[in-house]
């Protein structure tokens, strides 16, 4: 095993994370932490100064083992998904590196597809998540999908379709949950259109966003504390009603991490 | 052990009978192959070897082997190397790939002393998609698609047809699906591609793509050998990395050109210069990857890739870069120079 972002430019923190080096400096999935330090270099100043970036309970998270990190979703572009994975990476002590699942779509798009590769992101395929967890990583994921960006602006931090796959893939793999609320993301970037009939490189629509760049609403990301389900056994996870069971739990616990940081939020920008 | 091996004029067929002959166990070792004589430094001399000039795709000629030679030495294992090494789908290449596999497959159940049969095949008979796990468990679709590469499918049909054999009759049959072997005349798609000193691949891809070496492939059919219980296994290498690295690591020159692009010129380039690599064959491999998953051979095979390829092109790390820059500079300020 190596660390990530040993031979980058500015590390994100003191201690690089563990790093999973399959010869030739990239991981099996197309992981290379010099492309990922320098997008954290990149991505920093907006989310230091554009987003203003607060996040709490990250003291929580374990310190290692197979994780999975529950989170809403919204917006044009995931540009949460972005912000979540650089706190983790910036905050996570010691530095764990976020694998955010994408849509299978994702490795259609030229450019993009193997940029997210190189940066961590996987598609969302069981296969991916169960190599990753058997490996202790962590796993990002937005059980609302396609239907979390999608949503209307009056359904904001209403969640979505809640997919179970996630609750399924812990008790198999006995990983903790954290739930994790993203508050700011859901006004920062609304959809004005969706134009469901161009199916560009697979996307289910091309999302028509409100404002040409996202609003400088302030973030603040809510980090619940970790559910384990270490209680059942990892054949539950074949047990549809426990596998929904499990969800609903984490749904319920992500939603009253909403409440209550919607709740102590002073206004969009503060 | 009184093995038989077909395809024993390839680089892998070498490779395995040197490794078998290497073998205290193994009595006597029949080699087969479709040149007369075997090309030179591919089999050793050795006076437990016994090379067999046989044509697979006759089927008395397969007959003849396995009730003739192999019967009267008392061959007990079955190691099947040989496919056709051209990519172009011609029905040569289907009589070797698929009707003399299932002829072996079916004189092997005849042979009173054949306990166990090792087939060799390959990545290339999953389907590939960008739905796909980037790792290829052994219970992934294979490549049944119609439309693909007549090859592809020849290689497919062969592969389910050992399969649909396991577990129906006396003999053990094991599957191997190699990845990639890097060497020439082994029928490699990548060799063919590195072949040419410009490497096209599609533009806004850059796929991980992983290699296997001639000794860790002949690894693995050593430990199938002792395995001997049969099953399905992918053999992934020790190599994982960009098809961009790929190109740079052999010296060549990596050219990204718009996909659609890249079909005819290719196939332009076959026509001009005669290269044996196929872009339909590799086009979906070439956008999505599609690595092997050896979790399978790990655990009951004990199979773990140790043997990385010898890169032409060697790429320093950050820190030896740095040792060299300062030998450099220190001979610099000497006045000396390397001759």
């Amino acid at each position: 095993m190596n660390t990530a972002m040993a031979d980058a430019p500015g590390p994100p923190s003191a201690a690089s994370p563990p790093f999973r080096d399959a010869g030739h400096g990239y991981d099996l999935f197309g992981l290379r932490p010099a492309t990922l330090s320098r997008a954290v270099a990149l991505g920093r100043p907006l989310y230091e100064h554009y987003f203003r970036v607060e996040s709490r309970g990250i003291e929580t998270m374990p310190a290692s083992g197979p994780v999975i990190v529950v989170a809403n979703h919204s917006g044009a572009l995931p540009v949460d998904g972005a912000m979540l994975c650089l706190d983790l990476l910036l905050r996570s002590s010691p530095t764990r590196i976020p694998r955010a699942v994408a849509d299978r779509f994702v490795p259609l798009l030229p450019f993009a597809g193997t940029l997210l590769a190189r940066l961590g992101v996987v598609a969302g395929t069981r296969a991916n998540a169960r190599c990753l967890l058997e490996r202790g990583e962590l796993l990002v994921v937005f059980p609302e999908g396609v239907s979390g960006v999608a949503k209307p602006f009056r359904d904001r931090y209403r969640l979505q379709d809640w997919t179970v796959g996630h609750a399924e893939l812990a008790l198999r793999h006995h990983a903790a949950v954290v739930p994790a609320a993203v508050i700011g993301a859901e006004e920062s970037w609304p959809v004005a259109l969706r134009l469901r009939g161009a199916r560009l490189f697979g996307a289910p629509y091309l999302p028509v966003p409100a404002s040409p760049l996202p609003l400088p609403v302030r973030y603040h990301i809510h980090y619940g504390e970790p559910i384990r389900f270490e209680h059942l056994p990892a054949e539950a996870a074949d047990d549809p009603a426990i596998v929904a069971e499990c969800a609903a739990r984490v749904r319920d616990e992500l939603e009253e991490l909403i409440e209550r940081g919607l709740g102590a939020r002073r206004g969009l920008f503060r | 052990m009184r093995p038989l091996v077909t395809g024993a004029t390839t680089p892998l067929g070498g490779s395995i009978v040197r490794m078998l002959l290497a073998d205290p166990d193994v009595d006597h070792l029949i080699a087969t192959g479709v040149e007369r004589e075997p090309p030179a430094g591919i089999l050793p001399a050795s006076s437990r070897l016994i090379y067999q000039p046989v044509d697979l795709t006759r089927a008395r000629a397969a007959h003849d082997l396995l009730f003739g030679t192999a019967q009267d030495l008392g061959v007990d294992t079955i190691i099947h190397l040989a496919t056709h090494r051209s990519p172009h789908g011609t029905r040569m290449s289907h009589r070797l790939d698929v009707d003399a596999a299932r002829e072996l497959l079916l004189l092997a159940e005849r042979l009173p002393a054949v306990r166990h049969l090792v087939f060799r095949s390959g990545a290339e008979v999953y389907a590939v998609r960008h739905s796909a796990p980037d790792l290829l468990d052994e219970d992934q679709p294979l490549e049944l698609d119609p439309r693909a590469p007549a090859s592809v499918r020849d290689h497919v049909e062969a592969d389910l047809t050992a399969c649909a054999r396991m577990g129906t009759g006396r003999v053990a049959i094991t599957v191997l699906r190699l990845a990639e072997v890097l060497v020439p005349s082994q029928g490699s798609q990548l060799w063919d591609y590195l072949e040419s000193r410009v490497c096209l691949r599609p533009l806004g891809f850059d796929p991980m793509v992983n290699v296997l070496s001639l000794d860790d492939a002949t690894a693995a059919v050593r430990l199938a050998l002792r395995a001997r219980d049969g099953g399905v296994f992918n053999i992934p290498g020790a190599d994982t990395l960009p098809l961009s690295r790929i190109a740079a690591r052999w010296g060549r020159i990596d050219l990204p050109v718009p996909g659609p692009l890249l079909a005819p010129l290719y196939r332009l380039r076959t026509r001009v210069v005669g290269l044996d690599f196929r872009y339909d064959l590799n086009a979906r491999r070439f956008h999505f990857g599609g690595m092997l998953d050896g979790r399978r051979a790990r655990e009951r095979l004990g199979y773990r890739p140790s043997q990385p390829i010898d890169w032409p092109v060697a790429v320093a790390s950050p820190a030896r870069r740095s040792e060299l820059r300062v030998d450099r500079l220190e001979r610099e300020s000497t006045g000396s120079h390397k001759e």
